[in-house]
């Protein structure tokens, strides 16, 4: 059983205290620690993280390209330990694409069911109905040499879906692609996903791809998992510095603790004034002590100086179109990044300008640290 | 001096004539035999008119034959034999990880293009004559296994280069798609090496069919290929005959390296 986001739901993948050493002695390297996690069912779940932090060496602790120095790992129940990639009822989707040059579209998309020995019919039907999935119906005989990139891209999810894989594994998929390309390619995964009813684990660095695509993410710094959660919780909640940090914009504020109510701490704010913010769980704040809270720069809104919880300075400005981001001091001198909704008709602020500030309720959030 | 772009070879005084007289040095021989071997008369100097009777004669020839059969013969053998060989070395080599003494490996395959070969042809002459000693054995086999060996670098080479372009991610794939290890190198890896394949056997086809020192040394009564054929005829009076044979032999060496540029090119990519 996995929750998710608080259902409780089939677990498709168990990862229980599994790591990963690469080398001997002197040149052990940890690509993987401890690293546990349960992945439900139909699931769209991804790795996000910074380049070497783990992403791809746990996807192919999954496929069964590396074998775990550590722990468990159980596909639908199973313990897979030992079993080669051609035994795991696991897809991947590779980041080069890795298609059979000298095989057309259609046989690339059959290879999986060949290998399974598969009768030619259903071979052929399976394959047709993959080609009208993805669509590339019109280059079904071409060699993966002949289409475009983002063809080819089709033609490598296709091939991994053929086999009705209980798993599928995507390796970076979009980041050879432009922009336009990609963002068609998020919702066409999004689609595939849905229709096909397959558990997805998705690897990215781009936190917004994780965020608009993901039922939950994986937050992975240097081999560990750092958070796990819904978008929402990782964007709005973080629990450490680094995940804070590297998931969107947001104001770091050391502030004294005023005193701790269950997974509630009261933090003395510079103006005087006192704010709720949740604690991670399994942190005891003492009171009188110093916590790092975080807070999104679009969850403070400007009010009168009086009765607001903040009051702040204007250093300087910066026009984004949609936005605008006011660039702040503190009474206390820490900085803050103010995001504030551009409006037809509204007067600009200029630097030197004294604002009250309003933190929308809930926005706080102390970090582990 | 041009005052823009990079230093070029072509700019220094007597580049053309140096490049002129090279590409004498080396064509103008051959076109001179290939001339005369359409000549009349007996002279190699004199024309006296074109004629094919030498093309006649040669193939008339009866012991120009058994050899020209003999050479493409061992040349097929030797070369497919060096081929499987050399293919196997490969994978044992390349597809493995580095290990320690690889380079040692490589060096001890490639023995062939570094020991002189007049070397190794009087080594095989001792090695060979005292086998034929212990067991009173003179068939082909000699020639069969001194020409393998020989040949496996020249095979070694393209088809290593081949597989080092491979990208390994393939393989993974065709694993994850549910192929035994043995599938995989059976649907994705074998085809993908067959243009290096083909080259490596072309090339080693042509070696075998080029020595004539090995062949020399190893050989014995009436193995006499090609090459030691034309060799043995030059001791005595040389007829335009012999420059036919040659054009000939020019001829398919020719078909069969333009073979292997355009399999290596096309098929390559
Ligand atoms: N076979 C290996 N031997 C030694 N170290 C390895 C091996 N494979 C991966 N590593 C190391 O493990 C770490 C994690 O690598 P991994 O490929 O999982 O990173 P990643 O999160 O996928 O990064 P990226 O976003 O750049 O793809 C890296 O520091 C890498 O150098
Ligand atoms: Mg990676």
């Amino acid at each position: 059983m996995a929750v998710v986001n608080g259902a409780r739901v089939a677990a498709e993948i168990e990862i229980a205290a599994l790591g990963k050493v690469f080398g001997q002695g002197e040149a052990a390297f940890h690509a993987l620690k401890n690293i546990n996690l349960k992945i439900a069912t139909g699931e769209f779940f991804t790795l996000l993280g910074p380049s070497g932090c783990g992403k791809t060496t746990l996807l192919r602790v999954i496929a069964g390209f590396e074998q775990p120095s550590t722990g468990a790992l159980a596909i639908n129940g199973r313990q897979v330990a030992g079993q080669g990639p051609n035994k795991r009822p696991v897809n991947t989707v590779f980041q080069s694409y890795a298609l059979f040059p000298h095989m057309t579209v259609a046989q690339n998309i059959g290879f999986g069911l060949k290998m399974l020995g598969k009768p030619r019919s259903e071979i052929d039907a399976t394959v047709a109905e993959m080609l009208r999935l993805v669509r590339m119906e019109a280059l079904a005989e071409r060699r993966p040499s002949e289409i475009s990139g983002g063809q080819q891209q089709r033609v490598a999810l296709a091939r991994a879906l053929a086999p009705r894989p209980r798993v599928l594994l995507l390796d970076e998929p979009l980041s050879a692609l432009d922009l336009k390309l990609r963002k068609e390619m998020q919702g066409e995964l999004k689609r595939l996903q849905t229709e096909t009813g397959i558990t997805f684990v998705f690897v990215t660095h781009d936190q917004e791809e994780a965020l608009t695509m993901s039922d939950r993410i994986a937050v992975m710094s240097a081999g560990r998992i750092l958070q796990l959660g819904s978008p929402d919780e990782i964007y709005n909640a973080p629990v450490d510095r680094f995940v804070a940090d590297f998931i969107g914009e947001t104001n770091f504020l050391t502030l004294p603790v005023a005193g701790v109510s269950g997974d509630q701490a009261h933090l003395d704010l510079p103006g005087g004034t006192s704010a709720p913010a949740r604690l991670p769980a399994g942190l005891a704040a003492a009171p009188g002590s110093s916590v790092t809270a975080v807070i999104r720069p679009e969850q403070a809104e400007i009010a009168p100086a009086e009765g607001a919880d903040l009051t702040a300075e204007v250093e300087s400005a910066t026009f984004f179109g949609t936005d605008t981001h006011l660039h702040l001091r503190l009474s206390d001198g820490q900085p803050f990044i103010l995001r504030r909704q551009n409006r037809p008709g509204q007067p600009p602020i200029a630097p030197g300008t004294r604002l009250g500030l309003v933190l929308a309720p809930g926005a706080l959030q102390v970090l582990r640290d | 001096m041009s005052e823009r772009g990079a230093f070029s070879v072509t700019r220094i005084p007597g580049f053309g004539l140096i490049a002129i007289t090279t590409f004498v040095l080396l064509y103008l021989p051959i076109v001179i035999l290939v001339i005369f071997s359409f000549n009349e008369g007996l002279s190699q100097s004199v024309w006296e008119g074109f004629s094919l009777r030498w093309y006649e004669a040669a193939f008339a020839n009866r012991q120009v034959r058994d050899v020209s059969i003999r050479s493409l013969w061992l040349a097929g053998v030797a070369a497919g034999l060096a081929t499987v060989l050399a293919t196997l070395a490969v994978l044992g080599t390349t597809r493995v990880g580095r290990f320690r003494g690889q380079t040692m490996i490589y060096a001890l395959i490639n023995q062939p293009l570094m020991v002189p070969e007049i070397v190794t042809g009087i080594a095989l002459l001792i090695f060979v004559a005292s086998i034929k000693v212990q067991t009173g054995y003179t068939g082909m086999g000699y020639l069969v296994a001194a020409h393998t060996a020989f040949c496996i670098p020249f095979a070694y080479l393209p088809i290593r280069a081949r597989l080092e372009t491979l990208d390994p991610a393939l393989e993974m794939a065709a694993a994850d798609l549910y192929a035994s290890p043995v599938q995989a190198f059976r649907h994705i890896t074998l085809p993908l090496m067959v243009p290096g394949i083909l080259a490596g056997f072309m090339l080693g086809f042509v070696i075998s069919l080029d020595t004539v020192v090995i062949t020399e040394f190893v050989k014995s009564a009436g193995q006499d290929t090609l090459p030691t054929y034309m060799l043995g005829q030059l001791r005595r009076t040389i007829t335009p005959e012999m420059n036919a044979i040659a054009t000939l032999f020019l001829l398919l060496s020719l078909v069969i390296v333009t073979a292997f540029f355009l399999i290596t090119r096309t098929r390559g990519r």
